[in-house]
């Protein structure tokens, strides 16, 4: 649907499996080479051999993205072997209904310390390269939730509508170097993160309150990614696109 | 790029600006077009480009404001191409008074193009849509309905009322797979702009304003169109995707 990214370079915060697998392997199906950032090594070096068997080209950096020492050597490694970065796509997070009273202090900052510190420090190592390419293009996942709220998980909820402060702010402070940045608010996706919180019954029974009456599958909200990141979007920046069904329908 | 082959798409306000671009660039991706326009050499003449880029067009000149005229020229457009998938409801006038300037006749002329037309469109090409389980709807609306002006309210309040037909639309139809979104354009460089008084100072002005500090070709804004009109959007419905350079970031 989009153009061509032959040429480019992406970084994905958290390919190796889910949402994160999607993006990198719909961006290397266009023409993109991959940088894999996963905390899981098994799960990158995944979707590497899925990329590389079909002709595309990757590569695994494993790393903790909380971890701000990481992030300078991440974007090293990618313009150390593909000589660029075009692209980054801050979709690391992690996932836990919890209640309030069941989120202790630990808690509440490895959820910052992944959604927030990971975006916000993994975009500061990457943006000299931005700025060289001079057409840069960031993606920041947050979430239908970050929206519309929910009755558990606020600091899921705190992480990703911090996020959308982020893309906004972002988008102005880095405009003059022609570089977008926007925000992707998914609704329900079936991802075996979800899988494991409520199940597939309870998958069943979200989708039903859905006005489309299902959820996405992965590869549909990186449809949405490949957009964002093709020169067809060019003029959208500080904007977030809300592939949900219908479910949460806000703002203006 | 043949997203739309076998499809039928109808735009209004096809002879000009947005409306042709959205047309061409539809037609360039596979879908036999309905060009409506209330100027016949106008349509005749986007028609002609369609057909000389080797695709196929069917020319519907009406007023868009005009209740049976516009539900007669889409049905016949279905006689003649087949079911409409995608209707892009982007007939409209600028004029932009104050509200003393503003005369009841000025008012009406702005909502029934913009909101009359596009309500009645959309209820023609809709029994179509349902029969088939599918559908496409775009809502062209504006940066101005998101955000308002300090003149031209009739066309702000119009724009908004696109808004609400959207939000509205995504519930109702969600039952039969039809997906309904809005497209609010920033500045783009269209004739109806070029053609305004003081267009050079007012240029300047705008182009200082926008972060991405430029105006938009009329085609960036069918990227977004097509994108939204396409299968990689089969989750998105309800939403507004702003093609405005940074201009405008709004709600959430």
């Amino acid at each position: 649907m989009t153009s061509s990214l032959a040429g480019r370079v992406a970084i994905i915060t958290g390919a190796g499996s889910g949402m994160g697998r999607a993006h990198a392997v719909k961006l290397a199906s266009l023409g993109a080479r991959v940088v894999v950032q996963d905390i899981d090594k098994d799960g990158a070096a995944e979707t590497v051999r899925r990329i590389t068997e079909d002709g595309g080209q990757a590569l695994a950096v494993v790393s903790d993205i909380a971890d701000c020492a990481t992030h300078a050597p991440m974007a090293a490694s990618a313009a150390s072997a593909f000589g660029r970065i075009d692209i980054l796509v801050n979709n690391a997070g992690i996932g836990l209904d919890r209640p309030l009273e069941a989120i202790d202090e630990a808690a509440l900052d490895r959820m910052l310390g992944v959604h927030v510190k990971g975006t916000f420090f993994a975009t500061q190592a990457v943006l000299p390269y931005l700025k060289r390419v001079g057409a840069g293009r960031i993606v920041n996942v947050s979430s239908r939730w970050a929206m519309a709220g929910h009755h558990l998980a606020s600091d899921y909820i705190a992480a990703k509508g911090a996020i959308l402060g982020l893309t906004k702010a972002w988008a102005k402070e880095l405009a003059p170097h022609a570089i977008t940045v926007n925000a992707l608010a998914p609704g329900g996706v079936w991802s075996a993160m979800v899988l494991q919180t409520i199940g597939e019954a309870g998958v069943r029974e979200e989708a039903s309150q859905v006005p489309l009456q299902r959820w996405a599958q992965p590869e549909e909200l990186a449809e949405t990614v490949a957009f964002l990141v093709s020169d067809e979007a060019s003029f959208i920046t500080g904007q977030v696109i809300a592939p949900n069904g219908g479910k949460t329908v806000v703002g203006f | 790029m043949q997203d739309f082959a076998g499809r039928v798409a109808a735009i209004t306000g096809a002879g000009a600006g947005m409306g042709r671009a959205h047309a061409l660039l539809l037609a360039e991706r596979g879908a036999a077009i309905v060009v409506q326009d209330i100027v016949a050499d106008a349509a005749q003449a986007t028609a002609e480009q369609v057909r000389a880029a080797g695709g196929t067009a069917h020319v519907a000149v009406c007023d868009v404001a005009d209740r049976a005229a516009i539900m007669h020229a889409l049905q016949a457009a279905e006689r003649a191409l087949g079911s409409i998938d995608v209707l892009v409801n982007n007939a409209g006038i600028g004029g932009e008074p104050t509200l003393e300037e503003t005369t009841e006749a000025d008012f009406d002329r702005t909502f029934a193009v913009h909101v009359k037309g596009s309500f009645f469109a959309t209820q023609a090409v809709v029994p179509g849509m349902k029969q088939r389980r599918r559908g496409k709807i775009v809502n062209i609306s504006s940066i101005w309905g998101m955000v308002g002006h300090h003149y031209a309210s009739p066309y702000c309040g119009a724009k908004a009322a696109l808004l609400g037909l959207t939000k509205a639309w995504a519930r109702e139809l969600a039952p039969w797979n039809i997906h309904v979104n809005a497209v609010a354009p920033g500045g783009v460089l269209t004739e109806m702009v070029l053609g305004q008084p003081d267009i050079e100072k007012r240029m300047a002005g705008k182009v200082a304003r926008v972060p991405l500090g430029r105006y938009a070709e009329s085609r960036e804004i069918s990227y977004a169109v097509a994108f939204l009109a396409s299968s990689a959007a089969d989750f998105i419905t309800g939403q507004v995707l702003s093609p405005n350079g940074g201009e405008v970031i709004v709600g959430i």
